[in-house]
């Protein structure tokens, strides 16, 4: 099955200059996990995810213990986070995209979501403007048909 | 690809009742109304559009304004119809549009409107961003229904010029002085609403006459072509070669829901220009798509066979003052 019969059709993306303060927001308004970043012509030059953020207002060392259980609370999180919130989506998100196209097949796009531990990724026509996006779960709604 | 814009989207809810008794004369403290059938879908006329478009096989892209609880109904809705979707998320609630129908009667509804969210500067920012992206991508742009709460009365009249600047042909499907005022920028074709109030600036649209007379103003202003509804059975088109009066010889007592029909319209008049049909044959398929609309339940006839049963009774007639 092709990724353009299963994709979710939804352009929701970010600017280079949005604010991480707007990108919560719209993370938390749109139920997505991550959202495409678009230049001026519209191509999708980035991502910016949940992880990123995270990983933005934790200590580096954070990453390597794969826990934060010896943290004294979460308010060290939160005063980052008010830090970070006027700055630009561009300081923060993952510029390598990984994208499927309309006509990849779902294999194909089920084998990179599970080799990238992604849990949605854009998809781009042939000029990189996004055209949808296929979550973990329209993959598994689909399948489940 | 065809751009609609809906600025103020709505969650459309409608039940079909069998009685509505409006009188509140009697001491009971609660009128009940049981409804035997009712639906859901998202809507505003852009949204309407998109939705007919879509399911008639055009490349549609439908842009505007979320929020809330609703909003997340109304995204849910049209990305489950396969409907590309791309709005700016803001602060409060969509709003929730109900219409009661009652059987036997469905040519006159009770409708409920909500206002709508405010539009903050930022969010109309954010929007104006997003719209010039994708005009880039757009043939046509329709730009439908009420303004929100909190936007500027030009605001039409700024996207019209922004689409013009794109090469993008716009159709103003809307009403009041927010339509009016983007004539003078000369858009493709303008579709007023004139439901609430049957006044176009200060010209009267009640018989087909006055609507002619309207229309033709509008095209001496610098519209490409206007064309207003009368009653659900009549349309007349003023282009700069001439007027023409559609008409289709259907009972009123077929119709079971207007509300979507004149959304139709635009949808079928745009899928017929986008086949390569010229104007009059194009309004001629957008008033068959409106009549099959109006003979269903469903906000939208999304069948293109019942449509093109519908052309038979669709008649066309040149006005001779022209």
């Amino acid at each position: 099955m092709r990724v353009r019969e299963f994709m979710r059709c939804d352009l929701t993306s970010v600017e280079l200059d949005t604010t991480v303060s707007h990108v919560i927001y719209l993370l938390h308004q749109s139920g997505l996990a991550s959202l495409p970043v678009v230049d001026e012509d519209g191509r999708v030059v980035g991502v910016i995810s949940e992880r990123d953020l995270i990983r933005a207002v934790l200590p580096g060392y954070v990453d390597m213990l794969q826990s934060v259980a010896f943290l004294p609370s979460l308010d060290q999180l939160s005063r980052r986070l008010h830090e970070i919130g006027p700055k630009p989506v561009a300081e923060f998100m993952t510029e390598e995209v990984v994208a499927a196209r309309p006509d990849d097949n779902d294999l194909h796009v089920a084998d990179l979501m599970i080799r990238k531990g992604l849990k949605q990724i854009p998809v781009l026509d042939d000029q990189k403007r996004l055209v949808g996006v296929v979550r973990r779960i329209d993959l598994l709604h689909r399948l489940r048909r | 690809m065809i751009l609609t814009v809906t600025l103020n989207p709505t969650l459309d809810k409608f039940y079909w009742v069998h009685e509505l008794p409006l009188s509140l004369d009697k001491p009971e403290e609660a009128v009940l109304i049981r409804s035997d059938r009712s639906l859901t879908s998202a809507g505003g006329k852009g949204i309407n559009v998109s939705t007919f478009l879509s399911c008639h096989g055009v490349e549609t892209v439908a842009l505007g304004f979320l929020a809330g609880h609703t909003g997340q109904i109304i995204l849910q809705d049209l990305l489950s119809r396969g409907i590309t979707a791309n709005f700016v998320w803001m602060p409060g609630e969509n709003r929730t549009n109900v219409t009661v129908i009652v059987r036997g009667r469905e040519y006159h509804p009770l409708l409920i409107h909500e206002e709508g969210p405010p539009v903050s500067e930022e969010a109309m920012g954010i929007f104006l961003r997003k719209y010039e992206r994708m005009l880039r991508r757009a043939e046509y742009v329709v730009l439908g229904g009420s303004l929100p709460p909190g936007c500027s009365p030009d605001c039409y009249r700024t996207l019209v010029q922004h689409a013009h600047r794109a090469g993008a042909r716009v159709i103003v499907h809307a009403g009041g002085d927010a339509l009016m005022r983007t004539i003078g920028e000369g858009p493709f074709l303008v579709k007023p609403d004139v439901r609430e109030d049957l006044q176009l600036g200060a010209l009267p649209v009640s018989t087909p006459d006055e609507i002619a007379r309207a229309g033709q103003w509008m095209v001496a202003q610098g519209v490409e072509a206007s064309l207003i509804s009368h009653h659900v059975t009549g349309d007349v088109l003023a282009t700069r070669d001439g007027v023409w009066e559609l008409e289709a010889r259907v009972p009123l007592a077929t119709f079971k829901n207007l509300v979507g029909a004149d959304d139709a319209l635009v949808g079928g008049l745009l899928s017929a220009l986008i086949r390569g049909e010229k104007l009059v044959e194009a309004a001629r398929y957008g008033m068959a798509a409106a009549l099959a609309t109006a003979e269903v339940e469903e906000k939208l006839c999304l069948d293109a066979g019942a449509i093109r049963r519908e052309l038979g009774h669709v008649t066309i007639r040149r006005r001779s003052e022209g």
